[in-house]
């Protein structure tokens, strides 16, 4: 993998080499930790950030960390810089986390988080009435398998997840089981076990995400979000329960550990200016989970592409 | 054998202190228990039952003997005897219970395991019943070993063991590792190496009872030969009676832990302690351990001069040619040819045929 | 407890044998061993445990609810103790004023150097410049280099075999452009090896030396053993940080217990002569073990270090989960993005670089063991390889393709695969889809539902009573405190899944497994292609036919129970095989001549020839179950093995603790009661032979 990013990168290196650096940085020479994650946007997007933070003279590394686990590793100051982290998801322990001190809101990425209840198109003409969710009582047994039936069968994501689908079918008295898997590999396994026969499926997922660039299908219409869905039962169809809403969707945002401040100003302040769009990543993507080009091929290949964009954002570098 | 091993006769044991290689004395080695438990329990006044009782189990009672310099002591027993046990209290490769080792004098038992280390290393060789070589070594590697750890430079301790492997007859197998030897090389590597460093003491725990019977027979006339260059002390472990009387100078009996008889192997079958070693010696052919010095009556004034005559060592089966050719008696000559005695015809058919005297 | 692939016994020590004999050391003579006492049926254990295990039943059956329904007064919240303490532990503890994390940090900079090390000679050279600057300014070893090198030290070790299959196996990971990552994983696979290894030889031979460490050792490997890594992911993670080390302290972690085990028993196994020899030489204490015992217990030591090596490799998957890279990254990918070929592909990476680093140890164990000599001509192998490199070096800056194997030259059978599965999936489904609605409705569930309400008071009273049956009250006294933990810390439900779904699983792979072994047993020539798949099956990532499982058979209990099958069946094929090869030849003659039909001869000769050992083969194939439970988990069970994964994906260091524990708790009593059967079976065997 290596090798051909050194093939292509070699190439670029004198195309690169223009400015004169600032002096100043890198403020200092200890490596930055950059969070990388078991779905792919976190680590291409890590990758940009640690090439542009090397290109201009710090140290970086990437290292896993788990999505829900990652807070006591900023915390610790273990890890330094995040460049996801979702609402959908996120929203209160990063709150959390943040309140603690020692972590920083670093700001908005541009891109926007989806996840919800999602199905093939073919699923349209076996259940008339998608994408409302209303649809989903009366077509019920489509979805339902042996183990299921009559009731349909949804495939959340995993319990570590923390989503709020056991509350949410409840809540819609929806006649769905939930099956709950231990990984989203094992999610769109499923997926395209289904979509190649044309079976019936439903199930969680969200983008930005190549699933939705290869398979074609909507997202089930629940009752928008609002953060009074979650907390007041009086807020939706169901005026006796909470989660009565579809998934929340939003921002991705950036964080930090808050002692890097002080170190790497001028680094924080690039993270501080990172922008991304939804299609651009959904772009990238494809080429890396479908494509099987690696990360550093596809991010290398962005940043020379959009050599001005990334230069502003490190403007205090140069 | 050399001749002056042959003249220790059960006369002759009463040798001065000095030439005593080892004494022991009321050697016990009781397993479970230790020195002091057993002391406390009793020590040698508990018998069987009583140790039972305890869930001790005593593998060695009470052994009391001593070893001369150059004596071939074969130690003899059936399997759970308790001869291979009695024979590593000899060398503290198992601490005995209670009792005293005596090594030329010095208290084995007393010794630090720094010195025991050396006495081990300067005075006693041991060879395996399997052979105890190491996999990874070759024959010089192997014959070499004990000289290696000592610290001996590379080149004199091969030298030495290259010498050791040519005493054994292995020359030309110095390059080859113990896989590719056959079971009587391997001992006489193994034999090789246990007197690598010239030890005065040589122990042998049933040393060819792997082998099988040609090639026993051929280790114990090298060892033989090996011991009448080398006249060391011998402590040679064995459970099998022929194989004790063709090289022993005196054999130690032992059953369930005690050594029932200590003698000559003449004094074993002539002179049955008990029952025990009594059955035990029944079938072995008395004229191939009796002597002549043992069945020749005194001389009455004969003319012996033209009598066919024996040494009185000679066993009575190794003379059988000259004593059935000879019409009359047979004179027995000690070597400066001074008449002994004589044998009647008579006497010597009833021994060969396997009478009890 | 995943295990020693690649090697037909994983604890040979297991396997009963008749005792061996101390000629000096056992001088009891026969009258004094306890003769079996004249049987008193109603007063024997089995009568007592039935009894009694009847009047419990029928008390928790018409008792108290407590006796059904665990009251959660008796249960105690110690994961939160637990989790805190460690992270006080890993954070705040001081030894000698200096923090306990910065010296664990300190240890996991000197692994990284080192691993970094090794992966800069095998894998990726040196670079200058940073992010989009960088360029490689001397290349790693190249593909020739190693390649070749291993192949010379194969036709060294081992003659012309060896070094073809270290070929075959080093052209597959060239030509399907897996070298590099492969070369990556070979990094950090032989710096974790090593360690483990010197490790495991330093806590083996302590033990050896004193009876009360070995007892503390024994104890500590039987619970590392069987408690999945999963669950002690996070604190390696808290004290040596993310990264390659923690990665490596978490698999030398998993590989050691092989190790220490197999260097105490080789210590023990060294023939008594050979120690009194070394004795009797005037060996000093250290020359007694370094140049006297090690050696001559090299041979068993290889098994240890054979185990070490594929429970190693068995981590490489887990290993790339937290920042290991190489191979296991490549298989997580592919099958991220369900290219299933390619995450088989280098799946078989990891096979082939098993078979090279097991042949050639096991090769190279071997000619220290019984020593060789150079032939005349030969040279030292080191100044050949020295040569080797030197030369193939040279020849690769001259040819880049011997450098790096061009791209475009790659080799790839994927898109193959892929369209298999699809074919299968598109042609069969709806076939499998029965069987699986069949075994989940009409067995499954069933089951799980039994387990699930049966009242807790009975199913102990049940390992009580087994315990009590096979092997006295020590053994009732310990399978019940085990099983009492899990109870106390409030996973029983989870606990009461697992076992359905070992239950389940081991029953499956034990009624395949057993037959397929028996029939091998009678035909050596299908052996060694036998072999070679159940090796293959235990060192490809389970991950890769996890995901096809799951395709086929839906995410859920059937998938995982499928996973586990096709894990755990290798150990009872090979047991089943073991097991037969020992039954006494005289006996089939006396079978033969008797007139036995093959069935009569199977049922009445061969199984209760080969009961002890197949009763340990089912213990082995319940170790492997368990340990495939969290890689199960992640077709979403709700068992015991997804607490450990929600609790490692929530960074609770407590709960993962105690869930692990739990795991062990439920190994450590079937690996007891199974023992303890075997036990008695083979005693009953050599009564009856006496």
């Amino acid at each position: 993998m290596k090798i051909k990013t050194i093939a292509t990168s070699a190439a670029v290196a004198a195309m690169l080499a223009g400015p004169a650096l600032s002096q100043a940085v890198p403020e200092s020479d200890d490596t930055i930790k950059i969070m990388t994650g078991d779905w792919t946007s976190i680590g291409l997007q890590g990758e940009m950030m640690s090439l542009i933070l090397q290109t201009v003279g710090y140290n970086t590394e990437l290292v896993v960390a788990d999505d829900s686990g990652r807070y006591p590793g900023f915390e610790n100051g273990d890890l330094h810089i995040s460049m996801e982290t979702w609402q959908t998801t996120q929203l209160q322990n990063l709150e959390k986390s943040v309140a603690t001190g020692k972590v920083l809101d670093m700001g908005e990425t541009g891109l926007r988080g989806v996840e919800d209840w999602w199905y093939p198109l073919y699923m349209k003409e076996r259940c008339p009435g998608l994408p409302a969710w209303e649809a989903l009582k009366d077509c019920a047994e489509v979805f339902a398998t042996a183990d299921t039936t009559p009731n349909g069968r949804y495939v959340g994501g995993p319990v570590s997840w923390g989503d709020h689908d056991e509350q949410m079918v409840a809540a819609l008295d929806l006649p769905f089981d939930i099956v709950h898997p231990g990984t989203d590999a094992a999610m769109f396994a499923e997926l395209k076990s289904a979509y190649d026969r044309e079976a019936p499926i439903v199930l969680w997922v969200w983008q930005p995400h190549w699933v939705t660039s290869v398979y074609e299908g909507e997202y089930v219409q629940f009752p928008q979000f609002e953060l009074a869905c979650f907390e007041d039962p009086a807020w939706g169809p169901n005026p006796d329960a909470t989660y009565d809403c579809g998934k929340p969707y939003g921002w991705i945002k950036k964080m930090a550990w808050a002692g890097g401040e002080e170190k790497w100003p001028c680094a924080y302040e690039i993270v501080r200016n990172y922008q991304m769009d939804n299609d651009t990543m959904a772009a990238l993507l494809v080429e890396v989970d479908l494509n099987g080009r690696s990360s550093t091929e596809v991010a290398t290949e962005w940043l020379m592409a959009n050599d001005a964009t990334w230069k502003e954002w490190a403007s205090c570098a140069m | 054998m050399t001749e002056a091993l042959r003249d220790i006769t059960p006369e002759a044991e009463a040798k001065p202190a000095a030439d005593l290689v080892f004494e022991c004395d009321g050697i016990w080695k009781v397993f479970g228990a230790t020195g002091a438990e057993f002391t406390h329990a009793g020590g040698p006044d508990m018998d069987a039952d009583a140790l039972a009782a305890r869930g001790w189990t005593a593998a060695v009672r009470d052994a009391s003997f001593s070893i001369a310099r150059g004596e071939v002591f074969v130690v003899m027993g059936l399997s759970g005897s308790g001869k291979s046990t009695m024979v590593r209290c000899m060398s503290r490769l198992i601490e005995p219970t209670q009792g005293s080792v005596l090594i030329e004098g010095e208290d084995l038992l007393a010794a630090s395991d720094a010195e025991l280390i050396q006495i081990r290393r300067r005075k006693m060789g041991m060879v395996f019943q399997h052979f105890a070589l190491l996999p990874n070594r070759d024959v010089v590697g192997n014959v070499g070993f004990p000289l290696q750890v000592q610290g001996v430079p590379r080149a004199e301790r091969e030298k030495r063991a290259r010498e050791m492997i040519s005493l054994v007859g292995l020359e030309g197998r110095e390059d080859h590792f113990p896989d590719e030897l056959s079971g009587g090389q391997q001992q006489r590597v193994g034999i090789a190496r246990s007197l690598a460093s010239d030890p005065a003491i040589w122990f042998l725990d049933e040393p060819f009872s792997a082998l099988d019977p040609l090639i026993r027979a051929d280790l114990q006339d090298e060892l033989l030969r090996l011991q009448s260059q080398l006249s060391k002390t011998v402590v040679f472990i064995t459970h099998d009676l022929d194989e004790a009387i063709k090289i022993a100078d005196r054999i130690a009996i032992m059953d369930q832990g005690r050594i029932v008889q200590i003698g000559t192997p003449e004094d074993l079958i002539l002179r049955p302690a008990n029952e025990y070693v009594a059955r035990f010696t029944n079938g072995v052919p008395r004229a191939k351990v009796v002597r002549a010095a043992t069945i020749m009556r005194p001389v009455e004034g004969m003319d012996l001069t033209d009598a066919l005559s024996v040494h009185p060592d000679d066993r009575i089966a190794d003379v059988a040619d000259i004593l059935t050719k000879s019409e009359g008696v047979i004179a027995v000559k000690d070597s400066s040819g001074a008449v002994k005695g004589i044998i009647d015809r008579e006497t010597f058919i009833q021994v060969l045929a396997g009478a009890t005297l | 407890m995943r295990a020693g692939p690649l090697q037909s016994l994983r604890r040979a020590d297991e396997i009963p044998h008749p005792a061996p004999k101390k000629a000096h050391a056992r001088m009891a003579s026969i009258d004094t061993v306890p003769r079996p006492k004249k049987s008193r049926p109603w007063t024997s254990p089995p009568a007592i445990a039935l009894v009694g295990f009847t009047l419990l039943a029928w008390a928790a059956l018409l008792g108290p609810a407590w006796m059904r329904v665990i009251p959660e007064a008796i249960t105690f919240p110690v994961a939160q103790v637990v989790g805190d303490a460690i992270n006080w532990f890993a954070r705040d503890a001081k030894i000698g004023g200096v923090a306990f994390q910065e010296m664990t940090r300190g240890l996991a900079t000197l692994f990284d150097y080192v691993i970094d090390a090794t992966v800069v000679v095998l894998a990726e050279g040196l670079f200058t410049g940073r992010g989009l600057n960088v360029t490689q300014s001397v290349p790693p070893l190249s593909w020739l280099a190693i390649g070749g090198a291993l192949v010379i030290m194969g036709y060294r070790f081992g003659g012309r075999n060896l070094a073809l299959i270290c070929a075959v196996s080093a052209g597959f990971l060239v030509f399907f452009g897996l070298w590099e990552n492969a070369m990556v994983t070979l990094a950090s696979v032989l710096v974790s090896v090593i360690l483990a290894i010197l490790l495991g030889l330093a806590l083996g031979i302590w033990s050896y030396r004193s009876a009360r460490i070995e007892n503390v050792t024994r104890g500590v490997m039987n619970v590392m053993q069987t408690v999945p890594i999963f669950s002690y992911l996070v604190p390696t993670l808290l004290l040596f940080g993310y990264g390659p080390s923690a990665a490596l302290v978490a698999t030398v972690i998993y590989a050691l217990p092989p190790m220490v085990h197999n260097t105490v028993l080789a210590l023990k196994s060294v023939p008594t002569e050979i120690t009194e020899c070394g004795r009797m030489i005037g060996c000093k204490p250290r020359q007694l073990l370094w140049q006297v015992q090690l050696p001559a217990a090299l041979g068993k030591l290889a098994v240890g270090m054979n185990q070490s090596i594929m429970m190693t490799l068995n981590m490489v998957i887990i290993a790339s989960m937290i920042g290991a890279g190489g191979l296991g990254f490549d298989v997580l990918s592919a099958l991220r993005k369900l290219d299933i070929g390619s995450g088989l592909e280098a799946g078989m990476g990891i096979v082939a670089l098993a078979i090279i680093l097991d042949r050639l140890s096991q090769a190279a164990a071997h000619r220290a063991a019984h020593g060789t000599h150079l032939k005349a001509g030969q040279r030292p192998l080191w100044q050949l390889l020295i040569a080797w490199l030197i030369f193939s070096t040279g020849l690769a800056l001259l040819l880049t393709p011997l450098q790096a194997w061009p791209d475009a030259w790659v080799v790839s059978t994927a898109s193959f695969w892929n369209a298999a599965v699809t074919w299968i999936n598109r042609e069969m489904f709806d076939l499998l889809e029965g069987i699986r609605n069949f075994a989940l409705l009409q067995v499954m569930r069933p089951f799980n539902d039994f387990l699930g309400n049966a009242p807790w008071t009975l199913i102990i009273g049940a390992v009580a009573a087994l315990g009590y049956a096979l092997g006295g009250a020590r053994l009732a006294l310990y399978t019940t405190g085990l099983a009492l933990f899990i109870v106390l810390t409030g996973y029983w439900g989870p606990a009461m899944s697992s076992v359905y779904l070992i239950t389940i699983s081991v029953s499956v792979a034990i009624a395949i497994g057993y037959p397929i072994g028996f029939w091998l047993s009678s035909r050596p020539r299908a052996q060694e292609p036998a072999n070679f798949v159940l090796d293959t099956m235990q060192t490809l990532p389970t991950l890769v036919y996890l995901l096809p499982a799951v395709m086929l058979f839906r995410i859920g209990d059937v998938s995982a129970v499928i996973a586990v099958i096709l894990y755990a069946i290798a150990p009872a094929v090979r047991y089943a095989m073991i097991g037969m090869a020992q039954v006494p030849h005289a006996r089939l003659e006396a079978a033969e001549i008797a007139g036995c039909t093959r069935w009569q001869t199977l049922i009445w000769v061969r199984l209760p020839a080969a009961l002890p050992t197949l009763l340990i083969g089912v213990n082995q194939t319940i170790m492997m179950a368990f340990s495939m439970l969290i890689i199960a988990a992640l077709v979403g069970t709700k068992d015991l093995g997804q607490e450990v994964l929600i609790a490692l994906n929530r960074s609770l260091v407590g709960e993962g603790i105690i869930a692990g524990l739990c795991v062990a708790c439920l190994a450590l009593i079937a690996d007891g009661l199974l023992k303890a059967a075997a036990a008695r079976a083979s005693s009953d065997k050599k009564r009856t032979a006496e």
